[in-house]
């Protein structure tokens, strides 16, 4: 396995962040929801996020597409930068962004249509392909999800018709379709069975070889398999950052380590 | 009172557990279900009377004269193609003029609206319009069109119609949006798309069996409208298919022939309202046939 790559000298990461928080405060209305968060989410690796309900990973996670600005009254103020540009400010084109920095949900959305067109929907948002070329590039991310056997007989029937796990899949080949150079993942195996949730995982660990994701999780388990880096989350703080190996072995906060023998949450 | 919980230990009673008290429930729950059938053969047996006095009064005048033969004056043959036209024109150019305006309503309802007091305003304006009797409806357009135009008009007819068509889309379209799943919107959002593709390329796709189905019901309901074409199309005894001359319908026929003393016209009646169940009915199961297959389709 190719874990990490460390500076063991003062362990931190060597590599440029694929994105980085700085000082990120977010209210929901009045309710201040994350404070002062500063974290790196470095290039080709799996950044995991744990922590209880409502201790704000999943919102940190909605922010960096600028999900919340679906919602009103929802207002996030520091920086997060991406390619060099802030993405939370307000001049930036969000549907670009969204194409960079994809998105996989807890529940599978396949949208109402066949199982093609649910992933030229969000390539033909950002580019012009020609038929062959979309064939392919529909073909290409079904093997990379390991869906194109199942499906390849099928690809105009309806995506409702796939199992949940197959769903899943397909939402994470609609996702990198667009090409993103981030992919988030909230909670992405919550709704499936073992056998499903054991091919995402070891699908994220393919994709990260190309993609810098980013996951969200309740399962501390999938954390510790998945993720190269872990950090922990407590009402709406940033509680602690390491890698998987020392955050599950030997964290360095009471909170950290209260949470991950079980003694809440 | 009731008994104190504290007389019953936890473990008491085996299979006799509950007592007296278990045997009340289960004549009560067997009370209650037969009460419930009965209301449901009262239901099916009001609905299928209609059917069967419709049928064997009405059946007797459907031939081919019926459908090719406008109405005529009594004893003279006739049929009712002026009001099977009629009523096929007037509903349709509602629905058409119905349609987008309603749906197009509904979307702003549900899915650009800030909750504001002029949303609340067209909504509740929207719901006052499902509620108004019919009849309304009707002075309505003879005071701002009939009247101004100085005659009655298939147009005028068609736009009372419209008026009772639109509300019931609009609702329609409101509710069917509100049942897309929050997270299916922002999976489309979160690939880069614009508002406008995913209300028409993901939430409109998902709904549109709803819609389909509320527009296919609101079209059955003002198929057998009478009173809003009384004062509107009028109804008119020769064959017509101008807009702009009174029009007869098969409703406003029906009420005209029904009342009269002559049999040849009372046939007429009964054949019509057939006519207007038949495709009322086919509308309905045309509406739950679209709406169980597209249903099943999403998940």
């Amino acid at each position: 396995m190719n874990k990490i790559i460390m500076d063991d000298t003062t362990g931190r990461d060597t590599l440029q962040p694929a994105l980085a928080i700085r000082n990120l405060n977010f209210w929901y209305g009045s309710n201040h929801a994350l404070k002062d968060i500063s974290l790196d989410f470095p290039i080709h690796q799996v950044t995991g996020m744990i922590g209880p309900s409502g201790c704000g990973k999943s919102t940190l996670l909605r922010i960096l597409n600028r999900m919340y600005d679906l919602y009103p009254g929802q207002r996030a103020t520091g920086e997060v930068l991406f390619d060099e540009r802030n993405i939370l400010s307000p001049g930036l084109d969000v549907n670009v962004l969204r194409s960079r920095i994809g998105m996989v949900f807890q529940k599978p959305t396949p949208f109402p249509m066949s199982i093609y067109d649910n992933i030229a929907f969000g390539v033909r948002l950002h580019e012009r392909l020609s038929r062959t070329e979309m064939d392919q590039r529909v073909e290409g991310v079904l093997r990379r999800v390991a869906l194109w056997n199942e499906v390849k007989d099928r690809l105009n029937a309806s995506a409702a018709a796939l199992s949940g796990g197959q769903q899943q899949r397909l939402c994470i080949a609609r996702t990198i379709a667009t090409r993103p150079e981030v992919i988030l993942l909230d909670e992405p195996t919550s709704a499936l069975d073992p056998i499903s949730t054991a091919r995402i995982e070891e699908l994220l660990d393919e994709l990260k070889q190309e993609f810098s994701i980013a996951i969200v999780t309740h399962n501390l388990q999938q954390a510790a398999r998945c993720a190269d880096r872990v950090a922990f989350f407590y009402m709406g703080e940033l509680v602690e950052v390491d890698t998987a190996d020392k955050m599950f072995t030997a964290p360095h906060a009471k909170r950290t380590q209260d949470y991950i023998t079980g003694r809440f949450g | 009172m009731m008994a104190s919980p504290k007389s019953q230990s936890i473990d008491a009673g085996g299979w006799q557990r509950g007592g007296a008290q278990a045997v009340r429930r289960r004549l009560v729950e067997r009370f209650v279900s037969l009460l419930c059938n009965l209301a449901t053969v009262i239901v099916l047996f009001v609905l299928f009377s209609i059917l069967w006095t419709l049928v064997t009064r009405g059946a007797g005048g459907l031939s081919l004269p019926t459908f090719l033969h406008s109405t005529a004056a009594p004893g003279s043959g006739g049929g009712l193609a002026n009001a099977i036209i009629g009523s096929c024109e007037q509903t349709g150019l509602a629905a058409l003029i119905g349609t987008p305006i309603g749906m197009m309503a509904g979307i702003y309802l549900s899915e650009f609206a800030q909750d504001g007091r002029i949303v609340s305003l067209v909504r509740f304006v929207s719901d006052m319009l499902l509620s108004v009797p019919s009849i309304l409806v009707g002075l309505f357009i003879y005071l701002i069109f009939v009247e101004p135009a100085g005659h009655f008009s298939g147009m005028a007819g068609t736009l009372a119609l419209a008026v009772l068509f639109i509300p019931i889309v609009v609702r329609t379209t409101e509710d069917m949006l509100r049942l897309v799943p929050r997270a299916m919107r922002e999976a489309a959002y979160a690939l880069g798309a614009p508002g406008w593709r995913v209300i028409l390329n993901v939430c409109l796709r998902s709904a549109r069996g709803g819609i389909m189905t509320g527009i296919l019901l609101a079209l059955a309901r003002i198929s057998g409208e009478t009173a809003p074409l009384l004062f509107t199309s009028l109804g008119n005894l020769n064959w017509s298919t101008s807009l702009n001359a009174p029009m007869a319908s098969l409703p406003v026929t029906i009420y005209q022939y029904a009342g009269s003393a002559y049999d040849d016209w009372v046939q007429m009646a009964w054949t019509g309202a057939l006519l207007i169940t038949v495709a009322v009915l086919a509308t309905n199961i045309l509406a739950r046939w679209w709406l169980t297959r597209n249903g099943s389709a999403q998940q």
